[in-house]
């Protein structure tokens, strides 16, 4: 079966990060793969997207519009890029991390509101999951990586946790960074429970607490 | 062993296996990948180099193929542009060793700077080209490229796309193969080696032609492209090039329901040399023709060349009809809406989605992009650069004009990033060393004003230094600031001739300071960029003498660089106490390591952590390099820079 996933995000948030994870689980378990990144001239702080295509052999690259089972926006405003991808019966997994461009924090562009975002999400797609940044846990204080609690989501708030064993990522995941395996586990398994936690995250982000279609 | 590999990682090993003796390159997105994967590996009884541009790179790789040796160069698609002066010279001659082109394209751009599609250059000059439509045809035909060019005697170009240059995938890699143990070729011949007259060009132009002749005949027999016949004659027929191919199948799913039983395709690894048997073939059995392929209709102007002296007559749907867009990529979406343009089915429901969902630009998919906030690209935290385009502008401010109306012009590279805000200073971006040239043409149309160039290191050297040497020959009065930081940056830090000696692979570096002092310019001066004060002097200087080539030359390496070294040069500090919060640090840097605190409930933290409201500045300290440039913006002096023997 295959399985496509678009993640978007901003450079240094770690969005390649989840792709190569993922795409080296399917390369261990003889899964047909290919990874395609794409990021802009920016070294850092430029939209990137990944592309990662599970299940498909010999497919090409790209992944078409409406066509993804998994959409992964890890920053608020750039997450809208993602949008057009998503498949209508897909997941989209939205991690609200903001991080405001200049032109916004100087007050000359605008930055959209996260109900403006979700709503614009879900009229692409019913299964909309969202991690609020509050959420990521910390470690002797320190918060543990995002972009890994954000890699356990998906693992376990959509159907690509069917398809790949979340074990075997963790274990990728703890052989590439062996001295950061206990914030990484940390982390990874927080966000692989996330989904039990989901209605209160949604209630705490919704300002007038109301819960709204397509959330269950 | 199958291992992962990006398609330009492929071509490499690739060569590997072909026993490649020389790989010579110059950095450009998307292809880069490929000399830069090579240059990571031990290899022996190998040359690998990122040479000083694109035409001394191929001059390099055909100089070892004549000799005998099989030899690789490889470049972006803007790069064919450059070699090209010896790639058409070089396909008249033919080559002796095996002579491989890598190039790749960009459609859709999202890597670049043009859509321009190479088979063209390989149209002209009669040169085959090999397009690969995944990482693992990249790797075989890499292999099959040499094989071409050696039995026809031809250098031969392969073509990858962006997508498939950066994606990633498992690919069966066997044993690398070394170069073979050969005595050079020392062949005299002034009837293949040079252009020496009439008679010798007529003939290379024969010899040329009867090579691609050949290599018809050699990809005809190695059955590189396919041809599947299907259903009863007076079906659909498909043609899809190169990279499109990888997403035929796909399409053809999706397609379900349009009476697809039937179709029959041909699939390209070559459009040049064009294979005109298996095309009359398809005509022959089919009543409609549909072509894929990406950008330029190279393979559709073909198809309705061999249709008019076959006396085919049913449509050729593509983008000479007005079906597809010679823009962007072919992905499933147009092949869907191509497959059902010619079928003259309305497609599935499924299907509709798809095209949809593209190609229509309509609001359900693409109308909330317009929410996003946009993002410009700017200099990284630390940047030498962002210190020049402020001392640009002071200067041109301090002289008595306005940055509006002094024309600064710009060059290919990390140096460009100055047109975007909050400098908005650059006006142009031609081509590599453009901005030297351009300013010249602005001083000889007579406008009242300085002219400025502005160029980086990389591009000075690869094809600024032409334009340099001119201005100097004919006394063309402007100002070149050369933003110097040591390294081919923008492309993913290449070695360059004047990066530092102590990272040139085998060569030694070339004091780029005594180059332009040698070329006699009527001034030259050497500034710090993170010394704003001693830059806009110097650039007033130069903006201020009436006459005479002036060069500044703006040192300071990539702060990314130096970084990954561990260099940082003092700590910058903000004083909440004193930070009034003008932004006026944010308004004229722009630098990424400046934000503004966020309240602390969105920190998720209790209240009493701070008081509220109270906002700030704050430094990213992860990514402030102590440059110390904001800390002159402050009109409170709440932004501080410890040098750095004071810090740590």
């Amino acid at each position: 079966m295959s399985f496509d996933i678009v993640l978007v995000g901003v450079g240094g948030q770690g969005v390649l990060t989840i792709g190569e994870l993922l795409f080296h689980a399917a390369f261990d378990a003889d899964m047909p793969a290919s990874l395609t990144p794409t990021k802009g001239m920016a070294q850092r702080g430029g939209f990137v997207k990944v592309e990662l295509r599970l299940g498909r052999e010999g497919a090409g690259p790209r992944i078409g519009e409406r066509a993804a089972d998994l959409v992964v926006g890890m920053e608020r405003s750039e997450a809208i890029k993602g949008i057009p991808y998503a498949k209508q019966d897909g997941t989209f997994v939205l991690f609200d991390h903001v991080w405001e461009p200049t032109g916004v924090m100087l007050g000359t562009d605008a930055y959209p509101a996260l109900d403006d975002v979700t709503d614009a999400i879900r009229e692409a797609t019913s299964n909309v999951v969202i991690l609020n940044p509050a959420d990521v846990p910390c470690v002797d204080g320190r918060a543990v990586p995002a972009n890994v609690y954000v890699l356990g989501a998906i693992l376990g708030q959509s159907a690509l946790g069917e398809r790949l064993d979340p074990e075997i990522v963790e274990r990728i995941l703890s052989d590439r960074w062996p001295k950061a395996a206990d914030s990484n586990c940390v982390a990874f398994r927080a966000g692989l429970a996330s989904g039990e936690l989901a209605l209160g995250e949604f209630l705490r982000t919704s300002p007038d607490g109301e819960l709204r279609g397509g959330e269950q | 062993m199958k291992r992962i590999v990006s398609g330009n990682q492929a071509i490499a090993l690739g060569a590997l296996r072909a026993g490649v003796k020389l790989v010579s390159g110059y950095p450009g997105t998307p292809s880069t990948g490929c000399v830069t994967h090579l240059l990571t590996m031990e290899l022996p009884d190998r040359h690998v180099e990122w040479s000083t541009n694109e035409k001394v790179a191929f001059e390099i790789a055909a100089g070892a193929a004549w000799a005998g040796h099989r030899a690789m160069c490889t470049m972006k698609m803007s790069g064919v542009n450059v070699a090209y002066d010896a790639l058409i010279s070089i396909a008249y001659s033919g080559t002796n060793g095996g002579l491989v082109v890598y190039v790749a394209d960009d459609p859709g751009v999202s890597a670049g700077m043009a859509e321009q599609d190479s088979r063209g250059f390989a149209l002209m000059s009669y040169l085959p080209m090999l397009e690969p439509a995944s990482p693992a045809e990249a790797y075989e035909l890499a292999g099959t490229a040499f094989e071409l060019s050696e039995a026809v005697g031809s250098p031969i170009l392969i073509r990858l796309t962006t997508s498939i240059a950066l994606s990633h995938a498992g690919v069966e890699i066997e044993q690398p193969v070394p170069p073979r143990e050969i005595k050079p070729i020392l062949e005299k011949d002034i009837t293949r080696y040079t252009k020496a007259g009439s008679a010798i060009c007529r003939q290379q132009h024969q010899s040329l032609i009867d090579r691609l002749e050949q290599a018809s005949e050699w990809v005809h027999q190695r059955g590189l492209n396919r041809l599947e016949l299907a259903g009863e004659p007076g079906g659909l027929g498909v043609i899809a090039a190169g990279a499109v191919n990888a997403y035929l199948p796909e399409a053809i799913a999706l397609a379900e329901g349009m009476r697809l039983d039937d179709v029959s395709t041909l699939r390209l690894k070559t459009t040049i040399p064009f294979p005109w048997e298996e095309t009359n073939q398809l005509l022959g059995h089919c009543g409609t023709i549909l072509v894929l392929e990406e950008l330029e209709p190279h393979v559709e102007r073909a198809a309705h060349v061999a249709a008019r002296q076959l006396g085919f007559d049913g449509p050729i749907v593509g983008k000479m009809d007005g079906t597809l867009s010679p823009i962007g990529e072919l992905g499933v979406a147009e092949i869907v809406k191509g497959l059902a343009s010619a079928t003259g089915s309305s497609p599935t429901r499924e299907s509709q989605h798809a095209i949809l969902g593209h190609a229509s630009g309509d609001g359900t998919s693409r109308g909330a992009e317009v929410l996003s906030a946009p993002r410009p690209i700017t200099v990284c935290a630390g940047c030498p650069h962002r210190g020049t385009y402020l001392a640009i502008e002071a200067a041109i401010e301090r002289a008595g004009y306005s940055k509006d109306n002094v024309m600064v012009t710009g060059d290919i590279g990390c140096t460009i990033l100055g047109m975007n805000p909050p400098f908005d200073l650059l006006w142009n971006e031609v081509s590599m060393g453009s901005s030297v040239s351009l300013a010249q043409g602005y001083v000889h149309a007579g406008i009242d004003t300085p002219v400025i160039a502005t160029i980086g290191d990389s591009t000075f050297f690869h094809g600024g230094i032409a334009g340099l040497i001119n201005a100097i020959q004919h006394r063309v009065p402007l100002t070149l600031v050369v933003m110097d930081n040591g390294w081919t940056a923008m492309t993913g830090m290449q070695v360059n001739p004047g990066t530092d000696a102590a990272f040139q692979e085998r060569g030694r570096r070339i004091d780029l300071e005594q180059v332009v002092r040698g070329l006699g310019p009527d001034s030259v001066a050497v500034v710090d960029p993170y010394d704003l004060e001693g830059a806009t002097d110097a650039i007033a200087k130069s903006l201020g003498t009436a006459g005479g080539v002036h060069v500044v030359l703006a040192q300071r390496e990539c702060a990314i660089q130096a970084a990954r070294r561990g260099i940082r040069y003092g700590t910058t500090t903000v004083d909440p106490e004193t930070c009034i919060l003008c932004k006026k640090c944010l308004r004229v840097t722009g630098c990424p390591a400046l934000s503004m605190a966020s309240p602390p409930e969105e920190l998720g933290e209790s209240p009493e952590d701070d008081s509220p409201g109270r906002q700030h500045i704050e430094i990213d300290a992860s990514l402030c390099n102590g440059c110390g440039v904001c800390v002159s913006f402050c009109p409170t002096s709440a932004l501080k820079r410890a040098p750095k023997e004071a810090s740590e």
